[in-house]
């Protein structure tokens, strides 16, 4: 992590584009719009208990990206003892995009990087509210 | 479980942080979507804790394969804790290599021919270990104890195996023999390897032209089998 503040954490969807859209959203946000400050995680770790990985996610602020309403990227973090300090359903970025054709599963259409843009945005808006925060604390 | 219904469940890491986990992902889509859609079935592997019962059973009701995408092996220790015992266990490096792994990506953005090539081996690698469990679960296991011995065209014995093929029982001459053989020359599991067993089975068996296609099948099958059982690595091994 070397001194990042946020874990960016997606969910593991195999089944549907949602699970895509929040793993390129979760890309662009720790590899290109905020990659001094956010980094991510493998959700499976968490899952396995891997020491390293629950002491991480334990250390640091955590925004969950979930494909689906099991949720389990905002309940395994939660379980692993995390703060999640914001948990996005990207079911409602849909909302503003009323007959997307997002892709599939496998692959993203044109919709589908807008959408994961979109989120990518929302989600390093919420990592600058958490490190300016931080930043007020001390 | 009857051999009509039988699913192959595929569990991979899908790792976020790793491209080793893309791989594995889209691997296994690969084959959901376009290798075997009709014999396979997936679950998300953090829902084996975020889930219900029903969702953390999946393995005791499935043949499983998973599908780690490093050494951690999260796909197969979730799934074994929670689930229930795995099939098979594939590593990502193990199966495409560590120079292949190492040019490939985590996001779809950065993905190119060596992500492709990775995957398309990947793939073929876990379609084969469901036809492995699909030979199995469907009865067309080799019959190879007590072989009977029959004359090659030189007169020297051979051992015979039995092989089920289109329901009837049938002795082959050599068959173990040519398995071998194939093996040592990495004979694939695909269409084209089963084109060359077919053709050095006929130098000692002759097969009806309408019957190759059987013969194909049962015979990629039992070479499936026989080659996990001088491959197979006990789970316990690899904890």
């Amino acid at each position: 992590m070397n001194g990042k503040t946020v874990l960016v954490i997606p969910c593991s969807g195999m089944g549907k584009v949602h699970g895509l859209i929040g793993r390129e959203a979760t890309y662009m946000a720790v590899e290109d719009l905020a990659p001094d400050r956010a980094d991510t995680i493998c959700l499976a770790m968490l899952v396995k208990g891997e020491p390293a990985a629950l002491t991480t996610v334990r250390k640091h602020t955590c925004i969950t990206l979930d494909g689906c309403p099991k949720a389990c990227a905002r309940k395994n973090v939660e379980m692993a003892g995390g703060e999640v300090a914001k948990a996005i359903r990207i079911v409602d970025a849909f909302r503003n995009h009323r007959g997307a054709q997002p892709g599939t599963a496998t692959t993203l259409a044109e919709d589908g990087w807008v959408i994961a843009r979109e989120i990518a945005e929302n989600v390093v808006e919420e990592i600058n509210r958490i490190c300016k925060g931080m930043e007020d604390m001390q | 479980m009857s051999a009509e219904t039988v699913k192959v469940g595929i569990i991979s890491c899908s790792g976020e942080e790793i491209p080793g986990g893309a791989i594995s992902r889209l691997a296994a889509r690969r084959v959901l979507e376009l290798l075997r859609p009709n014999s396979t079935v997936t679950i998300c592997l953090p829902l084996f804790l975020a889930g219900n019962e029903a969702e953390q059973d999946f393995a005791r009701t499935h043949p499983t394969i998973v599908v780690d995408g490093c050494d951690k092996r999260c796909a197969k220790w979730g799934t074994e804790q929670y689930s229930g015992p795995v099939n098979a266990a594939l590593v990502v490096e193990d199966v495409i290599g560590a120079d292949r792994l190492s040019k490939c990506h985590r996001s779809l953005r950065n993905q190119n021919a060596d992500d492709e090539e990775a995957v398309r081996i990947l793939a073929d690698r876990i379609s084969e270990e469901v036809d492995a469990i699909l030979a199995m679960e469907n009865g067309a296991a080799i019959e190879n104890a007590s072989p009977k011995e029959c004359v090659c065209s030189c007169s020297s014995p051979i051992p015979a195996s039995l092989l089920t093929i289109d329901g009837e029982r049938v002795e082959i001459p050599g068959l173990m023999l040519i398995f071998e053989q194939c093996m040592k020359k990495e004979v694939s599991m695909g269409e084209k390897g089963s084109e060359e067993l077919l053709r050095t089975v006929q130098v000692y068996h002759p097969i009806e032209t309408d019957k190759e296609p059987a013969y194909r099948e049962a015979l990629m099958n039992a070479y499936r089998e026989y080659f996990r059982s001088h491959q197979f690595v006990p789970l316990s091994s690899i904890r």
